[in-house]
């Protein structure tokens, strides 16, 4: 058995000799060093661009300016994965600081960085808006006037986009009647709540390594969709998809970030235009600049009886976009319907917005648009509990999805394991029944006051959604898989080949993972979502039971038997019952003369929901999470020391029980960053931390004292589940939670640093 | 200007020109293609271009090419002899102390010379020493439990 067991990551030695071969690795002959100039405004019309003083500098190759791209026909000079909105440098307005404006391929790095000094820009600024709010307000500046050019490409994205404002996309959710639900409630309450945009900080930058040769486009880039990259970059080129190729190594670290495109339309017009490979990697500054967390306000509205049902929720979300779509129409859908909660409320409405502002634009982030949905709910839910004198767990327990409820898009759920789950977080934290309040710490005397919280979330992974892989079985006996899939420190190679393993009973050792590599490997929608080991993972069995099949029809022939009476088990096809009529899987293929063996498999999901009232099926199946944990409060410092936290998940059956560890604990740190200090600083719409010293990631010095995590299964039942980022989203407001149950004053708005802490004292009555 | 410097890498001395403002990061990623030594931050924060510099952990993106003539450098593409990782590397896979590993090259060399300080360190100290090491992946845990086997099968070996 291959799956169920932690084995190491089968590329292990590679992880710890230093020799993973990262795209910030990757060198051709004669590769030139691309650098980027960007916007010193947070919105502005370009008036000209002159490049010919750093055209002129010894060893300077190429200067891509606006003037490249306008008024010729070769190139479509725009991407987007949703809309086509951001040009491959600016080309009639800048709207952030730090819009690409030009970018220069240079013999080395101090060239082009001469170089980018001596291109002359001229300016005319325009009012530039920053907050979501203000930006869908009349008379606001307008970041898009119209849009080039749309076309989703995703079978989920829904559309409800008002060209010559600043809305770039609104999710509706209707169910039930909520006006209706409201007068039934014993109890409303009204809160507003706001999360700041917050960075993803790979450590390894964004990287990419571009050429164009012989009407081909190759592109080596740290990327999560290769073959979105693809299909943009044969956009731009007006070529077709077999002609560019998407090569993608490890990435070091992505969440979220390195999805759609970002530097790669840049450095592939730039190598276009040098006729030389070009390797652009961002510095940390620049990485800041490249995509972003949501920043989002949300404005949430939940009735309740006296007992503690929950009857309505309306909920409006104004997730802040930044100056370009990227994935924002999409995520605004996860981001609505997810702030309904993990809770049965048979009347629900909601509006969810991407506004376009002039900050940096917003993107995919581990969590995706339900750590924001999550951040209200249970904040609110506590807040909910304190007002109905209930238990805050049995309040969650009353009102949480059950096998058989209605979800908020009205679809059934099934699977549901929030009861458990609950009750071993409160375990985990020894959760007091009794309606807590404030007390005392040991360690600091009258100064600290402790509190526990628990909390829940609910996540859907991308539906529908398709995937696809190949196999390859060798005249050995071993397999190689081909998968787009990548891996990215999740693991993926490492599932992928248990997997592989269990289907052709083979051993670990048999089996190897490609890279991607769009001239060779298949379709795969997007490494993200939480979806490979499910999606991939069941295109990766299909490709193995298809092999299987043509195996034994072989074998079949070759054993003169049926090929039914046939069992291909450990390495070798046996006739059942007779064991020395068998042959090794390399001999059968052998013996057919076919070289190798090719499986295919593709798995395909179903689902969608309606564009007006968000019913449908949002997602195939459900990620849930819990979290509980106990902070210390210095009520004078206002420092909040976490000194428990358990996080649990439920993830249907491991493939790598390690490895699922690995993903919780990791996901807790994330969302512990967010709780506590992380957030992205801007004044008049530059962004004033963007390096390691002034904005802050976990480190070990940051750990909870006690840390625990729990991974339910239940295998023969349920479908693997993904389990990236499902438990990202508790821990924010699992962490206010326990502050607002150890001081008895609610912050609302994250991160929950000192300062925050010391004024919500200050202004307690 | 670029001028001729003697740099002692891995237990081999080799004359590389270096101009006077590139970072001895950038001479062994460029010159070098030691790949193990990454840019993380660019500022001393993160850990991810640790060496070990006459045997201390030093951030190279802060020390001048130039700075270092003569004195011993060790990357991480030294520690495994004849093909035999080392038992903290081991340790590393055995317990996956890693998920994106981007990071994982400075854990290890901060590791040997946190063991080479402290042979048997409280789980304090490893918290303490490693502080500067950033893993954004948060494999702490495991990469905690690593060090303090690192530790035991270091001492099983002397």
């Amino acid at each position: 058995m291959a799956v169920g067991v932690s084995v190491p990551m089968i590329d292990s030695q590679e992880r710890v000799t230093g020799t993973i071969a990262y795209a910030l690795n990757a060198e051709l002959p004669g590769t030139l060093v691309g650098q980027v100039l960007r916007s010193p405004h947070p919105h502005a019309r370009i008036v000209g661009v002159d490049a010919s003083r750093a055209e002129r500098l010894a060893g300077v190759v190429a200067v891509l300016t606006r003037n490249d791209l306008v008024d010729q026909d070769e190139l479509f000079p725009y991407f987007g994965p949703v809309i086509r909105d951001q040009g491959v440098v600016a080309i009639d307005k800048v709207r952030f600081v730090g819009d690409p404006v030009a970018a220069v391929a240079a013999i080395d790095e101090d060239t082009a960085r001469e170089a980018l000094d001596l291109i002359e820009v001229e300016y005319q600024e325009l009012a530039a808006v920053f907050d979501a709010e203000e930006a869908l307000q009349p008379g606001a500046p307008i970041l898009h006037e119209r849009f080039p050019a749309i076309s989703s490409g995703f079978a989920d994205v829904i559309l409800h986009l008002d060209e010559g404002t600043n809305r770039c996309n609104h999710f509706k959710l209707r169910k039930g009647d909520v006006e209706e639900g409201f007068k039934q409630a014993d109890l409303v309450l009204e809160d507003v709540f706001r999360c700041p945009p917050v960075q993803h900080v790979p450590l390894e930058p964004h990287v990419t390594l571009a050429q164009v040769e012989n009407g081909r486009v190759t592109v080596w880039a740290g990327t999560q969709t290769p073959h979105v990259i693809r299909a943009q970059l044969a956009e731009i080129f007006r070529i077709p998809l077999s002609h560019v190729r998407v090569v993608v190594h490890t990435l070091g670290g992505a969440y979220g970030a390195k999805c759609y495109p970002k530097l790669e339309p840049l450095a592939a017009v730039l190598a276009w235009k040098a006729r030389r490979p070009v390797k652009i990697v961002l510095t940390r500054a620049e990485d800041f600049l490249a995509v972003s967390k949501h920043g989002v306000t949300i404005h949430l509205k939940t009735g309740a009886k006296r007992d503690g049902t929950l009857v309505a929720r309306q909920a409006t979300c104004y997730f802040n976009a930044g100056a370009y779509a990227d994935i924002s129409p999409r995520l605004i859908k996860n981001g609505g319907y997810g702030t309904a909660g993990p809770y049965r409320i048979a009347n629900v409405h909601i509006d969810s917005y991407a506004v376009y502002t002039n900050i940096v634009p917003a993107g995919a982030f581990r969590g995706y648009g339900i750590s924001q949905g999550a951040w209200a709910y249970e904040s609110q839910m506590d807040m909910l509990a304190d007002e109905l004198g209930m238990d805050p767990l049995e309040l969650r327990l009353k009102n949480v999805l059950r096998d058989g409820d209605t979800f908020a898009t009205g679809e059934t759920v099934h699977d549901m394991h929030y009861e458990e789950l609950l009750r071993d977080a409160a375990r985990a934290i020894d959760w007091q029944p009794a309606p807590p309040s404030p007390f005392e710490g040991e360690g600091l005397g009258v100064r600290a006051r402790r509190g526990k919280a628990i909390t829940c979330v609910i996540k859907g992974t991308v539906t529908p959604s398709t995937s696809s892989a190949s196999v390859k079985l060798n005249e050995d006996g071993s397999l190689n898989v081909l998968t787009s899939s990548v891996e990215m420190g999740q693991g993926a190679k490492t599932v992928l080949a248990q997997i592989a393993a269990e289907e052709a009973s083979l051993p670990l050792e048999k089996v190897a993972v490609s890279e991607p590599d769009t001239d060779s490997t298949p379709y795969e929608q997007q490494t993200s979502s939480s979806r490979t080991t499910f999606s991939m993972g069941s295109a990766v069995g299909l490709a193995v039971r298809d092999v299987r099949r043509q195996l034994l029809v072989l074998a079949a022939e070759q054993l003169e038997a049926s090929a039914e009476d046939l069992v291909a088990q450990d390495g070798r096809v046996a006739v059942k019952g007779v064991e020395d009529r068998s042959l090794s899987y390399g001999e059968v293929v052998r013996k057919s003369r076919r070289g190798n063996l090719l499986g295919h498999g593709s798995f395909v999901t179903q689902g969608g929901l309606h564009p007006e009232t968000g019913q449908g099926i949002a997602s195939v199946h459900w990620h849930h999470a819990t979290a509980g944990c106990e902070v210390e409060v210095d009520t004078e410092t206002g420092k909040i020391a976490v000194l428990r936290f358990h996080s649990n998940v439920f993830a249907g059956r491991m493939v790598n029980p390690r490895q699922c560890e690995l993903q919780t604990e990791g996901s807790t740190l994330f969302g512990l960053g967010q709780a506590l200090f992380e957030e992205m600083l801007y004044e008049g719409g530059q962004l004033t931390n963007p390096n390691l010293s002034d904005y802050m990631i976990p480190s070990f010095e940051d750990l909870p004292c006690q840390l625990t995590t729990r991974i339910f299964e239940q295998p023969g039942v349920s479908e693997m589940h993904g389990i990236g980022e499902t438990s990202v989203p508790p821990v924010m407001p699992a962490i206010a939670n326990a502050v607002a149950r150890a001081l008895g004053v609610r912050i609302t708005d994250l991160p929950l640093t000192p300062e925050k802490v010391l004024k919500a004292l200050a202004e307690a009555p | 200007m670029k001028r001729l410097v003697r740099l002692n890498v891995n237990g081999f001395e080799q004359e590389v020109a270096v101009a006077p403002h590139h970072t001895l990061l950038d001479v062994l990623r460029r010159e070098f293609k030691l790949f193990s030594v990454r840019e993380g931050c660019g500022i001393g924060m993160c850990g991810a271009c640790t060496v070990l510099l006459e045997g201390k952990p030093v951030s190279s993106c802060l020390l001048l090419g130039v700075l270092v003539a003569d004195k011993p450098i060790v990357t991480v593409e030294a520690l495994a002899q004849d093909g035999r990782l080392h038992p903290i590397q081991q340790a590393f896979v055995d317990h996956t102390a890693f998920q994106c590993s981007y990071c994982t090259p400075g854990f290890i060399l901060t590791t040997k010379a946190l063991l080479e300080d402290h042979p048997s360190p409280t789980p304090e100290q490893v918290k303490h020493y490693l502080a500067g090491n950033l893993c954004r992946c948060g494999s702490y845990l495991k990469i905690m439990d690593a060090v303090l086997d690192a530790a035991d099968r270091m001492k099983d070996q002397a």
